[in-house]
């Protein structure tokens, strides 16, 4: 499809932007300590870090790709949302106040609050940086992917804006700054959503002027002198929708019949909307391509409503269709690393420090347990919505929330626009942060011992995140023509592997040593990491095998590895603190109150 | 000395945990073990629940809304624990 500019879009952006950046310089002042710097003083407030919880996790990867995988496939989508938010459950029951009264910086910090070993702090800090740039990259290519549709720009262009605007959000006032861009992105998007969603409902059903028959198939066709649609040229009275519009009365994603035979319901409340999607026929359209003469075919398909509300349609989630064994565990493997992966992300732990007490880490989770539950609500409305409203973009699923809010208004398009834009703004500081303070506070000052002061260590990180928003930039356009979206899946299994054994008998088995931990996660970081290297996923999708080929070298019999890797993780720092316990391992000192930062 | 200073508010955390895990862990099985046979739908995530929606929308809302009535009830209860105003 073509996507012209929105100026609204690149204006309500670039205010967005300008207002962050500007209180960022001015709050940098106030950010010269390392405690400031890092965590924010300790003196966010509850309900403020709670929301930026929301704004930290919410990525671009669950506005835009939850609610499209839902437009295209249908529940599938939910089961991401499910996921993602039970996982804030470990986070609040297992991990929050510990964790605040553990540490002081970083993730390393708790997990070496009783040993002082700079082993530990390398392999904890090593493993920061690997979780968080597996869950940078999507992000990155994400933003380039989103700008040219969105703003008109090409990709290279919208990943180098979220760098450079990320990394001067970054540099110059830390997590002050960090917070409040996360606290800003999280109250827009789940207040746009759910003004949305209340549009959707009011809407209702309607089925389009005429029937899409079963022969309505639409094509696109790549040539050599340019690209064909339905075989005329691309042009903006030739589009991929614009023969359906013009016959139908309606783009690609409708309704074919309601309940009852009615051809429209009018306003519909959340249960009846479900309930009415669920007794209705739906035209979904199957994408089928002849690599030998570049043509894509979208063919209508019907569906019911209520199939499209199974899981198992989307090739992440088949295991749950399939009889075999190793297909279910595949599904179950990605289920609890989902459940298991949110607790253990460094960027969402580094939250904890910004609180003042362990008091205020409990309610300000809840507090994000609410704001990101009442989005993933929203998501399944969304993706229903956007997969009837009849403007699916089929050849680009990101691009089913904004074209959604576009058959309300290209104000709201543009807004929209915006807001996914500022998804990722919100979740790449929060991962540059952590990567940052893993590089100059575990690395450079605990690990090789480097003479930092508390400035000392402010400008090594000041340096570090320039150097860690440049990588990403690189990382964003190196990466962009490979599918990544799977990339955030890894970074669940890396963090559930490597991050929770480790966080869980720290607090609850005294027995645990410091040899433990270091075998743990690296266990659970290389095993992770290898399995998925070796999987049929991968070879397929990153190294371009087919998948016959892909499945006959496949290495471990599923992809997702967490079902293995964690308990494995959990074995194996069980095994090495008893054998080492008597070496004096164990854990040495009294716990270390969590001091209050300058 | 334990890493948990509060322990009965530690406990309090464990059980409202234990009893969501027993949640999620039901639908999750009933997704990969319940739903499916032979690849047609057989009863699990694809029954009906109420007002004509599938166990799998009543039981993916009741986790993610579930999830805030305990985290709400948990911090009530901690709070009264320790004796918080």
């Amino acid at each position: 499809m073509i996507y012209e500019t929105s100026t609204l879009a690149v204006a309500v952006f670039a205010a967005f932007v300008g207002a962050v950046l500007a209180l960022s310089f001015w709050l940098g002042a106030r950010a010269r300590s390392a405690g400031g710097y890092f965590a924010a003083h300790g003196q966010v407030g509850w309900f403020v870090n709670g929301i930026a919880f929301a704004g930290d996790y919410l990525s671009a990867a669950s506005f835009l790709g939850i609610c499209g995988m839902i437009a295209f496939f249908g529940y599938d989508g939910f089961l991401y949302s499910i996921g993602y938010l039970a996982g804030w459950i470990v986070a609040l029951f297992v991990i929050a106040e510990p964790i605040k009264r553990l540490g002081k910086y970083t993730l390393a910090d708790a997990l070496d609050a009783r040993f002082q070993s700079r082993g530990l702090k390398c392999v904890a800090a090593i493993a920061t940086l690997v979780i968080s740039l597996f869950y940078l990259i999507p992000q990155m290519v994400g933003a380039g992917a989103l700008v040219k549709p969105l703003l008109g720009l090409p990709h290279w262009a919208g990943v180098a804006m979220v760098g450079v605007a990320v990394t001067a959000i970054v540099a110059t006032a830390g997590m002050v700054s960090t917070t409040w861009v996360q606290f800003i992105k999280g109250t827009l998007l789940v207040i746009v959503c759910a003004f949305v969603v209340a549009l959707l409902l009011d809407r209702g059903f309607a089925l389009p002027t005429k029937p899409i028959p079963a022969g309505a198939v639409q094509t696109i066709q790549r040539t050599p002198s340019g690209v064909l649609v339905n075989g005329a040229p691309l042009a903006e009275d030739n589009e991929l929708d614009t023969r359906l519009r013009t016959e139908h009365g309606v783009g690609f994603g409708s309704v074919a019949a309601l309940p009852g035979g009615g051809v429209a319901t009018g306003p519909l409340g959340p249960v009846s909307y479900l309930e009415t999607f669920a007794g209705s026929s739906v035209t979904t359209w199957r994408k089928s391509v002849d690599a030998s003469t570049g043509t894509t075919t979208f063919t209508p398909v019907e569906r019911q409503g209520a199939d499209l509300l199974l899981p198992g349609a989307n090739p992440t989630f088949k295991g749950v269709r399939d009889d075999r064994l190793a297909a279910k565990l595949d599904f179950l493997s990605l289920m609890l690393a989902l459940f298991l992966g949110t607790a253990s992300l460094p960027h969402i732990l580094i939250r904890y420090y910004t609180v003042k007490d362990a008091a205020a880490a409990r309610k300000s989770t809840v507090v994000g347990i609410g704001a990101i539950g009442a989005f993933y609500v929203l998501t399944l409305y969304l993706g229903i919505g956007a997969m009837t409203s009849g403007a699916l973009d089929p050849t680009d699923s990101n691009m089913s929330a904004p074209l959604l809010a576009r058959t309300f208004g290209d104000g709201l398009f543009a807004v929209i626009s915006a807001v996914a834009f500022t998804t990722v703004l919100g979740t790449v500081s929060g991962l540059i942060l952590a990567g940052a303070g893993a590089v100059a506070h575990d690395l450079m000052k605990d690990v090789l011992r480097m003479k930092l002061d508390d400035r000392g260590q402010v400008r090594a990180a000041k340096i570090a995140s320039i150097a860690l928003g440049l990588g990403a930039v690189v990382l964003g356009i190196l990466f962009e023509k490979m599918n990544v979206t799977f990339l955030v899946g890894w970074a669940f299994n890396i963090a559930a592997s490597a991050n929770l054994p480790s966080l869980v008998m720290l607090l609850f088995w005294k027995r645990t040593t410091k040899q433990g931990i270091i075998a743990a996660m690296t266990v659970g970081l290389v095993g992770s990491l290898g399995w998925i290297l070796g999987s049929a996923d991968t070879l397929e999708k990153v190294f371009g095998m087919t998948a016959a080929d892909a499945a006959s070298s496949a290495i471990v019999p599923f992809s997702q590895p967490a079902i293995v890797t964690v308990p494995l993780g959990f074995l194996t720092l069980v095994v090495v603190s008893l054998l080492t316990e008597r070496a004096g391992g164990a854990m040495s000192r009294p716990p270390e109150t969590n001091t209050a930062q300058a | 000395m334990s890493l948990v200073p509060r322990p009965r508010v530690n406990r309090l955390g464990l059980s409202l945990f234990a009893l969501y895990c027993v949640g999620y862990a039901i639908f999750v099985l009933a997704a990969a073990f319940g739903t499916f046979e032979g690849g047609a739908a057989k009863g699990g995530l694809a029954g009906e629940a109420v007002a004509g929606l599938s166990w799998g929308v009543v039981g993916g809302f009741g986790l993610i809304i579930g999830a805030f009535v305990l985290a709400v009830l948990y911090a009530l209860l901690a709070r009264d624990a320790e004796g918080e105003k």
